[in-house]
């Protein structure tokens, strides 16, 4: 794409929930400033340079946004879709409101779909919304300023036991954990509901390594005890240490569980495992 | 031993762009477009796949809202495709919460506008496990049965004897069963669990 000097916008909102239309408002806020990039917004799509879509093209809007496309000057006439939905229809990819001609109903590779279905289009920028510097970043690349960072990927899972042999070939691997699989996952699922899914791991890779311990002395009961004290002690984010609190029941019961269990079915049929 | 450092720490550790060389330059202006700057470490930024964990159970496939990831068979090459595209993505993190190996990573890219919609697919191939017996490759993949392997207790995995019972199709398993009842007359214990004659003598 040619670098541009300053670029002149015409909005259009194709159906939009809003909150790409909000964040197309804070780039022109003081702190973000895309006018010192010569940004400019028109109200007339004969003055603008540049097209900013926002919303999954509904029916509705299709006539205006054409209208508007076709009323730009000929020369740069570049397209900007903001917005998951404006690059692909988004989660109302395929709604009854919408335009959308895409023969696999926007289930294909590329998930066609928003306003591409009449208008060409030079930029995508999606996020639900985007951020701010996400917007930015987009109208840096029109500018020249920055360079594209984004690269499609095709990957081959190997089954386990091959050999990696070209370079888009990639090796199993389980990583390898001291308790087994089946406790892990348990007690993963547990904390999601105490701690939430994204400090889960960091966690439960701590406990672990408690556990780790505990078990090397004779009394591991009392001693994980005394080790998720300290833990929580040291920590200074309260939730941390509830959810070690939490844990630690988690796995005894889990733990004694799993081993009446194995006990029941033994004495249930009573048959020697492993032929 | 943790991989992922406490939230707390990140937090420490996060720049927020250069604040004390700019702050007397831009007061209030961020200088973003012309330096590098990152995210905050909760930031929902697009999600990548880790091909080495990926086990091709399509539990993200199943959740995902807007259909950003799909899950396609190709039963004649033995194969099935997990396609993620980030135009589509509206960044929930459910497919993360989900993913029972981890092998969906939140990561705090924005730096993802592009001008080819190529550049935001991501595929991961899987090859689908075979049965031998009906010449025919089954729906599920290899990596699922390794690691199935891993979660279920040893015993259990051969007081079914499932091993040789896990790469069979659903119609071979109901044959087999049939042919079983019939040898044993109808005795149910002895057809799905692997009775040990060698010690006991009569059946």
């Amino acid at each position: 794409m040619t670098r541009m000097k300053s670029i002149w916008v015409y909005h259009v909102d194709a159906g939009s929930c809003n909150g790409c239309d909000i964040e197309v408002l804070d780039v022109l806020s003081p702190y973000y400033d895309a006018e010192r990039l010569g940004v400019k917004v028109v109200p007339n799509p004969r003055h603008a340079d540049v097209l900013f879509i926002t919303g999954p093209l509904t029916r509705q809007t299709r006539i205006a946004l054409k209208k508007s496309y076709e009323a730009m000057p000929p020369k740069p006439r570049i397209v900007v879709a903001i917005g998951t939905c404006a690059c692909s229809g988004g989660i109302w990819y395929n709604s009854y409101a919408l335009y959308n001609t895409s023969p696999q109903r926007g289930r294909d590779r590329l998930r066609s779909g928003g306003p591409e279905m009449i208008v060409p289009i030079d930029m995508y920028i999606p996020g639900c919304p985007p951020s701010p510097e996400e917007i930015l970043y987009g109208i840096a690349q029109l500018l020249g300023i920055k360079e594209k960072k984004m690269k499609g990927e095709y990957w081959i899972a190997l089954p386990p036991g091959e050999e990696k042999k070209a370079e888009n070939e990639v090796m199993f691997k389980i990583p390898e954990r001291p308790v087994p699989l089946r406790y892990w996952l348990s007690l993963r699922e547990e904390l999601r509901r105490v701690i939430g899914y994204y400090d889960r791991d960091a966690v439960l890779n701590d406990f672990i390594g408690l556990v780790e311990k505990a078990f090397e002395s004779d009394n591991p009961r009392e001693r994980l005890h005394d080790l998720v004290t300290g833990y929580s002690l040291k920590e200074k984010d309260s939730r941390i240490g509830i959810a070690m609190r939490f844990i630690e029941n988690e796995f005894w019961r889990l733990y004694e569980e799993y081993h009446e269990w194995e006990e029941a079915l033994r004495k249930k049929y009573p048959i020697t495992a492993g032929v | 031993m943790a991989e992922a450092p406490p939230y707390s720490e990140k937090l420490k550790s996060w720049d927020r762009f250069e604040a004390e060389r700019f702050s007397r330059k831009a007061p209030i202006t961020t200088p973003y477009p012309f330096i590098d700057i990152e995210k905050p470490p909760e930031y929902r930024g697009i999600p990548h796949i880790n091909p080495e964990k990926c086990i091709g159970c399509g539990a993200c496939a199943n959740v995902c809202p807007p259909d950003a990831l799909i899950m396609e068979w190709d039963k004649e090459h033995g194969v099935k495709r997990l396609t993620y595209n980030a135009a589509r993505c509206i960044r929930c993190a459910r497919c993360i919460e989900v993913c029972p190996t981890g092998a969906m990573e939140p990561t705090t890219r924005f730096e993802i506008a592009t001008n080819n919609k190529e550049d935001l697919v991501e595929v991961v191939e899987h090859k689908l496990a075979y049965c031998e017996d009906c010449d025919e490759y089954l729906d599920f993949t290899e990596r699922q049965i390794e690691y199935v392997r891993n979660i279920l207790p040893r015993e259990i995995f051969h007081l079914y004897a499932l091993e040789d019972r896990i790469k069979l199709t659903q119609e071979e398993k109901m044959r087999r069963t049939v042919v079983k009842l019939r040898e044993t007359e109808g005795n149910i214990y002895s057809t799905f669990i692997l009775l040990n004659t060698r010690e006991g003598g009569e059946e």
